[in-house]
């Protein structure tokens, strides 16, 4: 299930950027699943725990990592904390439905997020509903952001 | 400062090209896109010039502006363009709008949040459009005769509600005319953090919102995801109800035509926080010794005469209020 508290959260990490910089572990990155979030949305290419390929910028660090696919990885990583997935794009959209299905994760949004056309199951934690699609979700979600 | 600027910033790799025409201007869209690459490379070139191997061409100077001190940094800063890359929560606060509302900078900010209480335009929000290692801004909501969310242009859109954004003058012209033609309702939403609000409540009517465009940005994002299922609403946002005004034609005043064509050549960023002050002060001063001088609180009646609404009217191209 992922959960979803929408408009300002102070408890939330908002500047995940900084975030991972300070606590990223090699580990994360060689990961199977960062792999290919890293591939999808950065369409890079993990060469090892410290480089990675980039079709635009050359040899780049996890650092230099697009703040969507550093948010994503954090969330895979630190279950435990809220963070600001405003920082990610509408192309991080289905990996956070996807990480939200390998286990409960509950993030902030400050915009409202498009989750595509599909079907999906979405607390909203502002008003404890569920929704299960677009069409349920923005008239709610849009009264908080 | 006014006018439009264009910005060429690039290093070995990549290249960005685009021009900047108001105070404010919005920069979201997807992951990966190169937006924090632009800022990092302006910041670069403005930290160490040239040794940066950063090349920024601009004929203004493009400046950084972030972190805890940022109110020290901007006081520092004149005459500049100022990026501002996410992550730096201050761009919400009501201080950052103060700070900036009488400053003679332009504002480059990357962020998805609304941000409502920073005035700028549906016409100002871009996404990064990339090319190779080429990227420009591409604007992220086209308009058709300032009409968002029309998909058939041969017919006009004729409303069952009219809302307004407008409580005062604006309203009451709106509210005049609908109450003339006998089957529209017209309400004020007071205020454009409000539509969203009113139009969820009864989202099936068939709705025209009018509002100022050149203040609506922080809304357009939540509104255009809620009438991507309700193709009922359609928005209607001309840079204000005074640039209508000024657009009909009625006003006698050889200067108009120009300024609206080039509205960033006549509008100076110090004094005016958004283009729309702008124009109501250019319909007060246009028109302060004719029958219709203008007064934004109550609407001077002579705008209700039908030869005179029509004129206004006849502005709102692909709408039919009569």
């Amino acid at each position: 299930m992922l959960n979803i508290y929408y408009g300002n959260m102070p408890e939330a990490v908002f500047n995940t950027s900084v975030y991972f910089k300070n606590v990223y572990e090699d580990e994360w990155i060689t990961d199977p699943v960062a792999r290919e979030m890293i591939l999808d949305v950065d369409k890079s290419i993990v060469l090892d725990s410290a480089v990675i390929d980039s079709p635009v910028m050359g040899k780049i660090p996890p650092v230099s990592l697009s703040g969507g696919v550093k948010t994503l990885i954090l969330m895979k990583n630190e279950r435990s904390k809220v963070f600001n997935a405003s920082a990610c794009g509408d192309n991080c959209a289905g990996w956070i439905l996807r990480l939200a299905r390998m286990d409960e994760l509950t993030i902030n949004l400050r915009h409202l997020m498009d989750f595509g056309e599909g079907t999906f199951d979405i607390c909203i934690l502002n008003t404890n509903q569920i929704v299960h699609s677009m069409r349920e979700l923005v008239p709610i979600a849009g009264l908080y952001v | 400062m006014k006018g439009m600027h264009r910005i060429i910033v690039q290093n070995k790799r990549i290249r960005y090209d685009f021009e900047i025409r108001r105070n404010i201007t919005m920069i979201r869209g997807d992951s990966a896109t190169g937006k924090t690459a632009l800022i990092d490379m302006v910041r670069e070139h403005y930290e160490n010039g040239e040794a940066s191997g950063v090349e920024l061409t601009c004929d203004k100077e493009c400046a950084v502006l972030e972190g805890r001190t940022w109110s020290g940094q901007l006081s520092m800063i004149q005459d500049s363009i100022v990026f501002i890359d996410e992550g730096n929560e201050f761009v919400m606060s009501d201080d950052f709008a103060s700070a900036i509302s009488d400053t003679d900078n332009y504002y480059v900010i990357v962020t998805r949040e609304g941000v409502p209480s920073l005035p700028y335009s549906v016409d100002e929000i871009y996404g990064i459009r990339n090319s190779g290692k080429y990227g420009t801004l591409k604007r992220t909501y086209n308009e058709f005769y300032r009409l968002y969310q029309v998909s058939d242009y041969d017919q006009a859109v004729k409303p069952e509600r009219v809302i307004t954004e407008d409580s005062n003058a604006g309203f009451q012209f709106f509210e005049n005319v609908c109450r003339e033609n006998g089957r529209i309702a017209c309400f004020s939403a007071h205020g454009k953090s409000n539509i969203f609000t009113v139009i969820v409540k009864s989202p099936d009517e068939k709705t025209l919102v009018i509002a100022d465009g050149a203040a609506f940005g922080s809304e357009m994002e939540k509104l255009m995801r809620l009438i991507k299922n309700h193709p009922n609403i359609v928005l209607y946002l001309p840079e204000s109800f005074e640039w209508l005004i000024l657009k009909s034609g009625l006003i006698e005043d050889g200067s108009v035509a120009e300024i609206l064509e080039h509205p960033e050549n006549h509008i100076e960023s110090e004094k005016y926080f958004s283009w729309e002050r702008y124009f109501t002060t250019k319909l007060v001063q246009s028109t302060q010794d004719s029958y219709l001088k203008y007064a934004k609180r109550q609407l001077n009646p002579a705008y209700l005469q039908e030869k005179v609404s029509d004129r206004i009217l006849a502005v709102m191209k692909g709408i039919d209020l009569r």
